[in-house]
């Protein structure tokens, strides 16, 4: 008998959770009420997986400023009711690697910088729009404070302003997902390698494709 | 909403008229290659890499290419290297979202006179999973829903026994050993392809990775149409070739063996690839899996095999072996599609 859960489409997959058992958990992305909604399911029945599921979804709404959706308290929606696709799917990575036990907080607006020796800040200005700034000046200070802007950009989809600024095309407020992303946004070329490398597993290679274990 | 019309065939009907290249109530959507993912094994408890060496897992594991997918068969032989580990191969077992491979940079086999399948071949516990899952899904499925069994071809033992370099080296500097090579290799495909029709299997699939890439259509003509012809008169069952990658150039050659169909790459139009068979096999495929399956959405999946059925292409799935993180409803929507094209003329 089919099993198959009606959620809509899939759009992030965590193959195997070390936090449970190795289970898949794959976030489901649907349109209710013209807001995009999401659902973080696993197929698994072992014991925790379901524990397992509801503690990812909170750790979305803590960490992103996820809400639950008013008819159906495990979809999710961003106050917005928008898509924020790339930052959803990086957010749902993101609470798929802390495990059940470990208390959730939304993370700091801002950031110690190893590369700078700074710590860049990013403020709400409103409507949307974000300035990173940082705790020193200079050239150094302008030059990785204008890659943490760039960072933030391509992992949020956010518009690029002025040199430090940009803005949710929402003009919503999101600082909890500010929060998350900051930290990627130091080094965002780790972060999409890591997004490719997880996407690239599973394909089969027929053998002269193969790499050498 | 598609009315769709009542289909009059079982699914194992369906299929071996396909390889028959008969009349069918629908095209049937068939896997000669694994549609198995990381969330089909956390349904039924039977995650890589155990799925390929336990014969309930594998076999719980492949009937939900049935019972979850809708595909008119079931194929647990997922991974290409049960025949590799029997013959003595060190093995990358992987975990549940990878496949196992060989370790070709670690050879068995360094010269034909190497070449040994050993008497307790089909007895090794990596060959006796695959029967056993046959016979298991005999007895689940009856005959319901065919079950199409894989025995993997000289030339990709050849690859995995000798490294995939020596082996194309030899392949280049000497012929006459190849193909001596080859010969003493292809006993291994007939020994596994018998004991799986033996379990039960309806037909079998044969990967011969000669592929474009490295592998000319000379070669193919040179080493293994053939063999492949032999095949095709010793073992019983309708046998699928599968060869990745651009293969067009090849598909005549393929076309003369004597094998039921050929499962096709989509580096390979549909349209071009029955004009260049012209009718003399079936061609099984050939909806792509890195880009569609696995990266796109179902209105691409639609378009893909709306493109194979509008060519005849006489049964529709994946190119090959699917990667495990394909979402569900791509699989699903293949045989959706394949379903709302008929209803489509049927009215």
């Amino acid at each position: 008998m089919a099993q198959i859960a009606e959620l809509g489409r899939r759009i992030e997959l965590v193959s195997m959770d070390p936090h449970c058992h190795d289970i898949t958990i794959g976030l489901y992305r649907d349109v209710a009420d013209q807001a995009v909604e999401f659902t973080a399911f696993s197929y698994s029945r072992r014991e925790g997986a379901v524990e397992r599921v509801g503690f990812v979804n909170q750790a979305m709404k803590v960490l992103g400023g996820l809400e639950a959706s008013p008819d159906a308290p495990d979809r999710l929606r961003f106050p917005c009711g928008q898509d924020h696709r790339r930052a959803v799917q990086r957010l749902f990575m993101d609470a798929c690697k802390i495990a059940s036990s470990t208390p959730l907080e939304p993370r700091a607006m801002n950031i110690f910088d190893k590369k700078s020796q700074l710590t860049m800040i990013a403020t709400s200005e409103g409507g949307g729009r974000y300035r990173v700034t940082s705790d020193g000046t200079g050239p150094e200070a302008e030059r990785r404070i204008d890659a943490v802007t760039r960072g933030l950009v391509r992992l949020a989809e956010l518009e690029s302003l002025e040199t430090g600024a940009a803005s949710f095309p929402c003009g919503y407020t999101h600082d909890r997902l500010v929060g998350l992303l900051l930290k990627r946004a130091l080094n965002v070329r780790v972060a999409m390698r890591e997004a490719e490398a997880a996407a690239a597993r599973g394909i089969m290679a027929a053998p002269s494709q193969q790499q050498a274990p | 909403m598609t009315t769709h019309p009542a289909e009059t065939m079982s699914s194992r009907e369906r299929v071996i008229a396909a390889l028959r290249r008969q009349p069918v109530d629908r095209t049937a959507v068939c896997n000669p290659t694994s549609v198995a993912t990381v969330e089909l094994m956390d349904m039924v408890e039977a995650p890589f890499p155990v799925a390929n060496r336990d014969p309930e897992l594998m076999a719980a594991l492949a009937l939900t290419g049935h019972t979850e997918l809708g595909f008119d068969s079931v194929m647990p032989v997922f991974s290409i290297i049960q025949e590799s580990s029997a013959l003595g191969c060190n093995m990358q077992w992987e975990q549940k979202d990878n496949w196992p491979t060989v370790r070709m940079r670690e050879p068995i086999w360094k010269d034909v006179d190497d070449i040994r399948i050993p008497n307790d071949f089909l007895a090794h516990p990596d060959m006796r999973c695959v029967t056993d899952a046959i016979v298991m899904l005999r007895r689940q499925l009856g005959d319901e829903v065919a079950i199409i069994g894989k025995t993997m071809g000289p030339w990709t033992l050849g690859y995995h026994c000798f490294g995939v370099e020596p082996f194309l080296l030899m392949s280049l500097d000497d012929q006459a050993k190849t193909k001596l090579a080859l010969e003493r290799m292809k006993e291994a495909t007939i020994l596994f392809g018998q004991a799986q029709i033996d379990a039960g299997a309806d037909a079998l699939t044969l990967p011969d990775h000669a592929t474009g890439d490295l592998v000319s259509a000379d070669y193919y003509l040179r080493y293994l149409k053939d063999l492949h012809i032999e095949f095709a008169e010793r073992l019983s069952v309708p046998l699928i070739l599968h060869i990745c990658g651009r293969t067009v150039d090849r598909m005549g050659y393929i076309a003369e063996t004597g094998m039921a169909a050929f499962h096709f790459d989509s580096k390979n139009k549909p349209a071009e690839s029955m004009e260049a068979v012209d009718g003399r096999i079936a061609l099984i495929g050939n909806i792509n899996n890195p880009e569609t399956l696995f990266a796109k959405g179902p209105e691409e999946v639609r378009a893909e095999v709306y493109a194979n059925l509008e060519a005849g292409v006489q049964a529709i799935g994946p190119e090959c072996a699917i990667p495990l993180q394909t979402p569900i409803e791509n699989l699903t929507e293949i045989v959706r599609a394949v379903r709302d094209w008929h209803a489509a003329r049927a009215h």
